[in-house]
């Protein structure tokens, strides 16, 4: 391939993020250049439906340089045609962000392996694409989405077939009080030989409502994203508008929301590893973990007044000065390392315990990498993904931690990862409550630019989180995209479970702990 | 009297259950539900509404009263509390697991019936594990039943002496095994989990509601209860009163209630200290087992006690 062919339309480099500007002739070749050349990761891909500024839909793709604290942002206006040639083929980690664009605003990936529906469930209506500025439901059409009987566009499972082959359909409804989520077996007896996994069916709209909200709402709906992750899905968001305001936050914000992520990154994954405990029926761990992840989220609610750490962030800044409180999180912290010291020499020493969850649910690095997965199930694999350490933000640069690798990628790899990740939170939280800052809270934002765009992200207990806004030319929000990493770790997952037995299922998907509603926005 | 000691399984065992349930939660660190739970919810249940499927045959409708009845019968040929049931055709331990198996066979079929995947998968499962459990657990009940010189369930309890022969340790170790993958606890099975994909009993119970799931539920309370029975029977039946004197018959109950609570004590800690173990390698745990009661009774046949 020869860079030579591609012509350049515009470039323009803000912060870390470069955008480069190309034809849509050009998009493929350049993403595959960029991935190739720098061994960049595809963080993200969305596209944008600027027809009111410049007439036209806009697709964008985010690549992370490597070793290097560097966005670079390609995008491509879109013509009348609305479709672009797929870069699925070549970098695997777009196809569902293709098909994702595909469903919102119809603009069609040409030479996409599998392009059927995604996000959008099959009940509805063919041709209707609900991110487009002009779009809308009529009460009819509503009647027969909601009722959900009517296949405007069927969805086709993967037919396995064969001798010995049978399916085990499971869910959208599960014994559990859990989220949605289907998922069809074709196993061998009790090998799983094929898994298909069919999400999305709780679609909330939430971009189109970030759009509607405006900047300052956001942060709330942000916080209501997903549960586990409230704050870094507000720190992320709150963090892309502050970019494209240009505001500078003061260091006590910085520290605070840096404390914040480590706290719910802390909580996390204490209550996961006890979870992975629930998935080989060992209660005692389980127990052991729900009752350190409570006492941890009663600290959160002494502190900030909410559970999930919700009402903490706001544009510029934080609203709430948790800092002052430094003794009660020390002193909880000091009880719960002593208790979380406990959990894990009971399950080293639990040989039944660790004996299901080595070799279980194997996820080879090749196969993380190419499909662009993210946070614990990455570092399990041995990929280093830590945006912490990618791209230090807020106070990640002054802080002393690790991203713990680990080679096998099994379950008992990803428990381990979880385990090296919430220490080194232990020691970040110390850390940061040892250091000393000014006492203003927050920046002011006057005005939001207009015609601006951005990037916020976070590392959240799953994995890399992002934001992209950008502003209309009134400065309210023209397009919000957010990207859970559950939307990168959801389409590996069958990957780890082929091969396993059936009842070892539940075990593989707690070990990645993945959100159902944090990828259906 | 000793005619109706039969009773004694069949209402006490939701507490036996209630207690389990109980120590299990205490050692794990949680306050747990009170040791009357089982009788509420079994009562709840029969009040319930019950939802069938269509595709249910007459199978899925008889197999509770089938499951219920065959533990009643068990129950009814086992001695509690008195081995002195006079003309009664007290106990024969392979007429007894026959009729347990009937049971079984009938709820596996009920887990087929619905055609549902989960069913199937219960069943499936119910019958690898069972095609292991049934031959170690004849085989131990056997080591007894030859240094006794009989079948008869009462003859093994009366003429077992304190003393402990080691081919008895062995046997009882493998019927303890045995009772576990029976009852469908850890690390056979989970009895408390909300994972469909990994359930083996709970599995073959999922389409049932109401009153139907109430009698599966009782049933299974008593074959748990049934099962501590047979093996105090043959292992510990210090104390048992052969005369049925109103005394003797005092501390033998007193001596059964000790040894149950024993079994229940047993049970929970074994479910409450380790993880379920991978499907594929109960064989490894059932084998084992399996060769421990082939010991025994070699031991038997070797050592002649």
């Amino acid at each position: 391939m020869n860079t030579q062919e591609i012509r350049i339309l515009s470039s323009q480099t803000r912060l870390n993020e470069e955008y480069i500007e190309v034809a849509k002739d050009d998009f493929r070749l350049t993403c595959v250049n960029i991935f190739r050349k720098h061994n960049a990761l595809l963080r993200l891909m969305f596209a944008a439906d600027e027809r009111a500024e410049t007439g036209c839909f806009r697709i964008y793709a985010v690549f992370s340089v490597k070793d290097e604290d560097r966005f670079v942002i390609v995008n491509s206006a879109l013509g009348t045609d609305c479709s672009y040639q797929s870069i699925t083929p070549d970098i695997p980690a777009a196809h569902w962000y293709e098909r994702e664009i595909k469903d919102m605003f119809g603009l069609m990936p040409i030479g996409h392996p599998s392009p059927g529906r995604l996000v959008l469930h099959e009940s509805f209506p063919a041709g209707s694409h609900p991110l487009r500025k002009d779009w809308s439901i009529s009460d009819s059409e509503l009647k027969v989405w909601s009722e959900g009987v009517v296949e405007n566009e069927p969805y086709n499972f993967m037919k396995v077939e064969g001798e010995g082959i049978f399916e085990i359909p499971v869910g959208p409804v599960h014994a559990g009080i859990i989220e949605p989520g289907h998922f069809r077996f074709s196993a061998i007896g009790e090998t799983i030989f094929f898994l298909e996994a069919k999400l999305f069916y709780t679609h909330k709209g939430t971009e189109k409502l970030f759009e509607k909200i405006g900047f300052e709402k956001g942060v709330q709906l942000s916080e209501r994203v997903s549960g586990t992750s409230s704050f870094a899905h507000s720190a992320a968001y709150c963090m892309a508008v502050e970019r494209l305001c240009g505001a500078e936050l003061p260091e006590r914000a910085l520290a605070i929301r840096t404390l914040a992520l480590e706290m719910e990154r802390l909580y996390n994954h204490i209550g996961d590893i006890g979870n992975m405990c629930a998935g080989t029926g060992l209660a005692v761990g389980y127990a052991k973990g729900a009752l350190l992840k409570e006492e941890l989220m009663q600290l959160n609610a002494r502190v900030t007044g909410s559970r999930y750490l919700r009402g903490v962030n706001t544009l510029g800044g934080v609203k709430c000065d948790f800092l002052q409180k430094a003794e009660d999180i020390n002193s909880t912290l000091d009880h719960i390392t002593i208790g979380y010291k406990q959990m894990m020499d009971m399950l080293q020493q639990s040989v039944s315990h660790l004996e299901r969850l080595e070799t279980t649910g194997v996820l080879s690095k090749d196969i993380a990498k190419s499909l662009g997965v993210t946070g614990i199930a990455a570092r399990a694999s041995g990929l280093n993904d830590d945006m912490r350490a990618d791209h230090p933000h807020l106070l990640y640069h002054a802080l002393h931690f690790e991203s713990n690798l680990m080679a096998k990628g099994d379950v008992y790899a990803r428990m381990m990862a979880r385990a090296a990740d919430a220490e080194c939170s232990i020691s970040m939280i110390r850390e940061i409550l040892s250091m000393r800052f000014d006492s203003r809270l927050a920046a002011d934002i006057h005005k939001v630019p207009a015609m601006q765009q951005a990037l916020g992200y976070a590392e959240s207990p799953r994995g890399s989180l992002f934001y992209w806004v950008r502003s209309d030319s009134e400065g309210r929000p023209l397009r919000v995209k957010l990207r859970s990493p559950s939307f990168c770790n959801w389409p590996a997952m069958p990957f780890a479970v082929h091969g396993n037995i059936v009842p070892d299922f539940p075990l593989c998907n707690k070990s990645f702990n993945l959100s159902y509603s944090g990828c259906d926005m | 009297m000793e005619h109706l000691q039969f009773l004694i399984i069949l209402l006490l065992s939701p507490l036996v259950q209630g207690v389990i349930k109980k120590l299990k939660a205490l050692m794990q660190g949680r306050r747990g539900p009170g040791i009357m739970q089982p009788y509420f919810d079994l009562i709840r249940l029969f009040k319930k509404e019950m939802v069938i499927s269509e595709t249910a045959s007459w199978i899925f409708r008889a197999a509770p009263y089938v499951v219920f009845s065959s533990v009643l019968c068990a129950a009814m040929i086992v001695p509690v509390i008195s081995v002195n049931a006079d003309g009664w055709v007290m106990g024969d331990v392979i007429a007894l697991i026959y009729i347990l198996g009937l049971g079984r066979f009938f709820m596996a079929l009920a887990g087929l019936d619905t055609g549902t995947a989960f069913g199937g998968e219960g069943s499936s499962r119910e019958m690898t594990v069972s095609i292991m459990v049934e031959p170690m657990m004849m085989l131990s009940i056997f080591a007894a039943a030859i240094a006794a010189g009989s079948t008869n369930l009462s003859r093994i309890a009366e003429t077992h002496a304190i003393v402990y022969s080691p081919s008895h340790l062995l046997a009882l170790s493998a019927f303890i095994i045995a009772v576990i993958a029976e009852t469908g606890r850890i690390p056979v099975d989970n009895p408390d989990t909300h994972l469909e994909l990994t359930m083996i009993h709970e599995g073959m119970l999922l389409e049932y509601s109401g009153r139907y799931l109430a009698l599966m539920e009782w049933a299974h309370y008593a074959k748990q209860m049934l099962l501590f029975t047979i093996a105090i029977d043959i292992f510990l039946p210090f104390g048992i009163t052969k005369t049925g004197a109103a005394a003797d018959a005092a501390i033998s109950a007193g001596l059964y209630a000790a040894k149950i609570a024993v079994f229940s004590v047993l049970m929970a800690t074994v479910e409450s200290s380790r993880a379920k173990l991978r499907f594929f390698q109960l064989s490894s745990l059932l084998g084992g087992a399996f060769v421990l009661s082939m010991l025994a009774l070699l031991m038997y046949i070797m050592m002649g006690r």
